[in-house]
Formats: C-alpha cells, sequence, structure tokens
C-alpha cells in the first residue's frame, strides 16, 4: 500500500514539474510565419490578366509557378510551364469550354462548378511503363493540365496541322473531368449503367475501334460506368456530331452501333433534365470553338 | 529509505526545468526569414549576375548566366545551344522555406531545358532528360560565391558573381558564336574530319553527354583518344587536350559555320581549319562487323537500338518510336534455322504487349557476308510475321534499309556499343547497345 503512495507522489511531482517548464513563447510573431497565407512573389502581368480573367470572375485559382507539392506523385520529375504560355492556354480554356457552357446554363453556372484550382505544368507527366499523363482531375476541387509548353494554336507561332491533336486531347481532358464534377453534384439515370455493362478495369486490352464495335466510344470507356458516361461526353463535345454519326457509321456491329445511339441520347437527355442545357447546341458552341483555334 | 529516493526524483525533476536560455535568441520563424532575406539580398547584390556551371546527371558539363532582380525576376544565358547562349530570356524565380531554403526556378527558362523530362528536348531519355534540378537548396553562402545542391537530383550548382566583362561576353554573342560549333550536327555524314599540322582527325561527337572520339592514323596505326568537352568564352575546350607527338591540340575556336557547304571553319592552335563530312571511315576497323555479330551469336543474345535508323539528318527517319507499343529494335543473330537448315538472323520490332516484350514483327536474313573491306551486307530472306498496318512503313523501311546492297561499316563506340553506318553514302546509321 505504502508504495502505491509513493507512486502518486511522484505522479503529482511530476505533473507540477511539468507545468512548471512552461516556457517562454520564443516562436515569435505568429504573422511572420514564412509561406503562410501563401506564396508570395511581385505580381507581374500574368498575375494581373489571371486574377482579371478567372479569379475576379470565377473565384478560380489558376497556379502556374512550380510548386512541388501540387503535384501529387513527387516521384515524377515535372518542368513548369513558359509564361509565355500562360495567357494563350487559359484563353483558348476560356473560348473553348467556359464560354459555351455559360452561354447555355447561363452566366452562374460556372462560377458555382468550375475547379476551384487549375494547375498548370510545362511538360507531360511520363509513367514507368513509358505512357505520359496530360490532365488529371482531383475530387471536384483541382485540375491539372500537363504539356502546356507544347500547346500551339492556330495563329501562335510555330502551329503546325497536327498540333491539333494536342489541343484536342487538352480539352478532351478538361471536358472528361468535368462531366464527372456534373455527375457528381446530380447523377446520371442508373439505367446508363447497363445499357452495355461489361465494365472492365482492363479497359486497355481493346483497342478505341474494339471498344466501339461493343458500344462503348473509346476503350478508356469500358473502364467504369462513370468513365464511360464523361467519356461519351468528351468525345461529342470535342469531335462533333458530324464526327459521331461517321463514327458510328465504321461501327460493324448493330448492337455496338445502337447502344452508342442510346448512350449519346442519354447524355442529351441528362444535360436537360439535370442542368436545363441544349446538349447539341452546346456540342455546336463547342466544337466550334476548337475548329476556331486548329483549322 | 524510500522516503528518500522518491524526494530526490521529485528534486530530479524539478531541476530539470531548469532551462538553460534558449541558444537562439530569435524565433524559428524569424531565423528563416532573416536567412531568406540574406539570400535574396546576396542574389540581387551582384549587378553583373552570376555565373554557374552545371553538370547534367547524364554527364555533360554546361554553363549559365543568372541576373536576378528583386522583383522575382530572373535573366538567364545558357551554352545549351546557339539560341540560349544569343537571347537572354527572362522568367521567374522565388526563395522559399522547405525543409531548407530552397532557390526555385518556378516557370520554364533555360534551366528547365536540361532537365525536361520529354528527352527529345535535350537527347535524354523520357521521364528524366538529362537528369537536372531547378529547385535548389541553398547551401553555403560566400561572399562571392553560393553554393546550391538540386533536391530532385542532386545536381550540384555553385554561383560565383561575375564581372562585367563576364555579362558583356553574353551580351555581345560571344558565347553565341562558340556554339556555332553544334552546327556540325547538320553535317550530313557519319564521319565528320578536319586536318591539323598534316594529320586528319576524324571526330565522332556526342552532344548529349559533350564528349568527343578521335580517330587518327600515326606511325601506321589508328590512334583513339576520347574526352569530354564544354565552352567558354574563348571556345571549346578540350577536357584533356589531345596529345599527338608534337602537337597538342586543348581545344577549337573562331568558328564559323558555312550553311551551303555544311563546313565548319575554325582554328586550333590559331592555325585554320576546316571540319567537313566524309563517307568512309578514315581507316575501316576490318575487324568490327564480325565482333559485333559475334559477341551477340556466341552469347545466344542480340543486339538493340532504342530509336532506329538516323538517315540524311533525321533521326528516327523511319518513325519507328511511334509504333504503338514499340519497345527497341532488335538484330539477334544466328536465331534459328530454316527447314532448309539455313542459319537465320533476325531483326525486328520488339513491342510491350500484356504479359510483357514480344517479338512479333521479324524479317529474316541469311548469314552475314564479311567482305574484306570492312563491310558486312546483310542477305533479306523473308518477313518472317504478320506486320500490322500501323507498322509497316516503319517495318518496311528499317528492312529494306538493313538489306542495302553495299552493305555497313561498323564503328565500335564502346566495350558493348557499336555504329553501323551506310557504306553507300555514311548518311545513314544506327546503333547498337547490349
Amino acid at each position: 500500500m505504502k508504495s502505491v503512495q509513493y507512486l502518486f507522489l511522484l505522479l503529482i511531482a511530476g505533473l507540477a514539474g511539468l507545468s512548471s517548464c512552461k516556457k517562454d513563447n520564443v516562436s515569435g510573431n505568429a504573422d511572420d510565419i514564412p509561406g503562410l497565407g501563401g506564396d508570395e512573389w511581385v505580381n507581374g502581368p500574368v498575375d494581373d490578366w489571371l486574377f482579371t480573367n478567372y479569379t475576379q470572375v470565377y473565384n478560380v485559382d489558376v497556379k502556374y509557378k512550380w510548386s512541388q507539392t501540387e503535384l501529387s506523385e513527387l516521384n515524377k520529375f515535372v518542368v513548369p510551364v513558359d509564361e509565355a504560355q500562360v495567357i494563350p492556354v487559359m484563353t483558348a480554356i476560356k473560348d473553348i469550354w467556359v464560354t459555351p457552357y455559360e452561354q447555355e446554363a447561363g452566366g452562374n453556372f460556372m462560377k458555382q462548378y468550375m475547379p476551384r484550382f487549375i494547375i498548370l505544368f510545362g511538360s507531360p507527366s511520363y509513367n514507368s511503363d513509358g505512357s505520359f499523363t496530360l490532365g488529371q482531375a482531383e475530387g471536384e476541387g483541382r485540375i491539372l493540365l500537363f504539356d502546356l509548353n507544347n500547346f500551339r494554336s492556330k495563329g501562335m507561332p510555330g502551329y503546325e496541322p497536327v498540333d491539333s491533336l494536342t489541343v484536342k486531347e487538352m480539352f478532351h481532358t478538361i471536358e472528361h473531368e468535368f462531366g464527372h464534377t456534373l455527375h457528381f453534384n446530380i447523377m446520371y439515370p442508373v439505367e446508363f449503367k447497363t445499357i452495355t455493362g461489361g465494365y472492365t478495369s482492363n479497359w486497355n486490352n481493346n483497342t478505341n475501334a474494339q471498344a466501339r464495335e461493343q458500344g462503348f466510344i473509346s476503350n478508356y470507356a469500358m473502364n467504369g460506368p462513370d468513365d464511360d458516361f464523361v467519356e461519351t461526353i468528351a468525345f461529342l463535345l470535342v469531335e462533333g456530331q458530324s464526327w459521331f454519326q461517321a463514327m458510328l457509321a465504321t461501327i460493324e456491329s448493330d448492337e455496338g452501333r445502337t447502344k452508342l445511339q442510346q448512350k449519346a441520347a442519354m447524355v442529351e437527355d441528362y444535360y436537360h433534365n439535370a442542368w436545363n442545357i441544349n446538349f447539341r447546341s452546346l456540342q455546336t458552341r463547342t466544337r466550334a470553338a476548337i475548329i476556331a483555334y486548329t483549322k | 529509505m524510500k522516503r528518500i529516493l522518491s524526494l530526490l526524483l521529485i528534486a530530479g525533476l524539478f531541476s530539470a526545468c531548469q532551462k538553460d536560455e534558449s541558444p537562439f535568441d530569435k524565433g524559428p520563424d524569424e531565423r528563416i526569414n532573416e536567412t531568406l532575406a540574406s539570400y535574396e539580398q546576396a542574389l540581387v547584390s551582384s549587378p553583373a549576375g552570376w555565373n554557374a556551371t552545371i553538370i547534367t546527371g547524364t554527364g555533360g558539363l554546361f554553363n549559365f548566366h543568372f541576373r536576378f532582380n528583386a522583383s522575382n525576376r530572373v535573366f538567364m544565358f545558357s551554352d545549351f545551344n546557339q539560341e540560349t547562349a544569343g537571347t537572354e530570356k527572362e522568367s521567374s524565380y522565388r526563395l522559399k522555406s522547405l525543409q531548407q531554403p530552397v532557390l526555385m526556378f518556378d516557370t520554364y527558362s533555360y534551366i528547365h531545358l536540361l532537365g525536361d523530362p520529354t528527352g527529345s528536348v535535350n537527347g535524354g531519355q523520357n521521364g528524366e532528360g538529362l537528369k537536372v534540378d531547378f529547385e535548389y537548396s541553398l547551401d553555403t553562402l560566400y561572399a562571392d560565391s553560393i553554393i546550391l545542391t538540386g533536391r530532385f537530383y542532386g545536381t550540384r550548382l555553385k554561383l560565383i558573381k561575375s564581372d562585367q566583362a563576364d555579362l558583356d561576353a553574353w551580351q555581345n554573342g560571344i558565347w553565341e558564336n562558340n556554339l556555332a560549333f553544334l552546327n556540325i550536327s547538320e553535317i550530313l555524314e557519319y564521319f565528320k574530319r578536319f586536318s591539323h599540322a598534316g594529320v586528319t582527325y576524324e571526330m565522332l561527337i556526342d552532344e548529349t553527354s559533350r564528349t568527343i572520339l578521335f580517330h587518327w592514323v600515326s606511325g601506321g596505326t589508328l590512334r583513339t583518344f576520347v574526352t569530354s568537352y564544354y565552352f567558354d568564352n574563348t571556345g571549346l575546350v578540350l577536357q584533356e587536350p589531345l596529345v599527338n607527338g608534337n602537337t597538342t591540340i586543348t581545344g577549337f575556336d573562331h568558328f564559323d559555320w558555312n550553311d551551303n557547304n555544311k563546313t565548319l571553319d575554325m582554328q586550333v592552335n590559331g592555325q585554320d581549319a576546316t571540319i567537313a563530312g566524309a563517307t568512309a571511315p578514315l581507316r575501316t576497323d576490318l575487324g568490327a562487323p564480325r565482333r559485333w555479330w559475334e559477341a551477340a551469336a556466341n552469347a545466344g543474345s542480340y543486339w538493340i537500338s532504342p530509336t532506329g535508323f538516323h538517315v540524311n539528318g533525321v533521326d528516327d527517319a523511319y518513325h519507328v518510336t511511334e509504333v504503338p507499343n514499340y519497345y527497341f529494335t532488335i538484330f539477334w543473330p544466328a536465331y534459328g534455322r530454316t527447314q532448309d537448315n539455313v542459319v537465320v538472323d533476325i531483326l525486328g520490332f520488339v513491342t510491350q504487349e500484356i504479359g510483357g516484350l514480344a517479338l512479333n514483327i521479324a524479317a529474316g536474313y541469311r548469314p552475314p557476308n564479311f567482305t574484306s573491306d570492312g563491310r558486312v551486307v546483310f542477305p533479306f530472306l523473308d518477313v518472317l510475321t504478320d506486320v500490322p498496318p500501323e507498322a509497316k512503313d516503319a517495318f518496311e523501311k528499317t528492312y529494306q534499309k538493313f538489306s542495302e546492297a553495299e552493305g555497313f561499316y561498323f564503328v565500335q563506340t564502346g566495350a558493348s556499343s557499336y555504329d553501323m553506318v551506310a557504306a553507300s553514302d555514311a548518311r545513314s546509321w544506327i546503333s547498337w547497345v547490349r
């Protein structure tokens, strides 16, 4: 019993000892913590342009200066974007993606649903298998765009017709990721998932042509119903309706063709019912903007 | 006894709390801010900027010139190529406290050209480029220099204060003129020669690692010498001088590129010389084709080329790397036998398929014909596989080039690497490694 008492005494003494160790605060003024409130630099014309055209209008932060922490995969070596590319890229994004949606859905739509952060990188993000990543969305809040130093649209110095592929690829990424944002907010009809079924993580065993025979607009659409839905959106918007009709004509399987038509019709219905957007009209505007930048 | 013990313990606890004064007179944030401010002050304090040297992760020496201002702007020259040596580029930098104070070049500039992970930008591999950082920990600040270490590859960067003459050399185009040397990559022939003091020298230049291999004939035998090179404000400097009897060559200078003739005029030891293309080696390595063939055949192994043929000044002229899932071009000597019991060599494209690498695109050759003048001719047998339409053009051009009647010279470039050069005009070649 005695030993227990000693133990108590020791504990109390210990606590007293700890509390008496309260030191002076040497961490200084909390307002001076470096980096608190984000990185700072002297603003230049690019910063001013982004502030006027994106931050003020849409409450979107476009990050173009390097920050390793924005790149979620720390084992990758990616280089920052060239400042000279920032305004051309962000102008194209406004014209091809933002404006058509605003014209169809009203001025407040993009203010509400655009990702809060758009993060720009200069090179692709190479994967260990030799492939590379051009775009990435994390949740609804952040979209990462890569390889922007190679972005060339019509009228930019050094533009070649082959560059239109890079432009289309970038907007495919953006429309794909934004499709996810939309269905995270209002889910598409569950019937969409059963039009084809047959989703597989081994989607890359199929070429696009093979996928289309089975009723998917691309091989990546076979990854799952969500990706199927947004791949359908992205292809229809970026490539346009006449491409879609021409593509359907190349499909040998009647069943595959019919299912793709059903999916496209369901996308149109979804845009109308969920967002009161005329999808065909949005498609016409988006495609026209792409053509203006590439042909 | 126990009571004494516990009293002692308690006393110990109290005494442990009697802290010394903090060894620092200021808080950590304050000290970090001061350090960052002192580095920024140092960076902007040199009006003529800073000279810097970088050795890439793949082994080449590059010079830079930086001027920093107090508005997060940096003005840069680099001896990466003529354009970067002649045109100052403005971009941004910032200092940031990560685990250590860090200097980052946070928008694209000449330093990123070296590290760009797209290999076609700088001659490196996709995903890594030449392995050069653009985020640097600030290690040590001296009066006239700053030592930095890259955060990803560990690139060493040393900034040394420039004087006005250093800056003038860049701004007045002296470096740009010196980089005119790099135009020799436009010489269409594989073999490039110049003569100095009565001796003809042949050069093989690797611009990515900045090394030169020299060949010359002395006393009837072929001599070989390999050295790194770099540029300075006088011209091209050989890291180790080439010594041939009484002649010592330490570098080249006074470059003048002639674009019509594809020749480079220069001076060596103050005497005029001209680098021009040649259609055959200075002295053919007669045994090289057989050594190359047997090295793989005896090991039951093969040679690979990641990029295919260079033809008439164009790397990967047949676009083999654009074949879907292309991994490398393969030559497999004595791969097998035909039904008629003829030994067959295989030339093909290895592709990356589900489950691993596959050799699904291949042509067969009869055993090669090694000529007495040091060439090798590959007698075409047949295409042995189905060739998918998207690979057809690249593969046809590759095996047709391989089947050329004049055959190929071989140049050994390393312990297990050879260049195979078309004997017809020396304007096509392919590099093999094992």
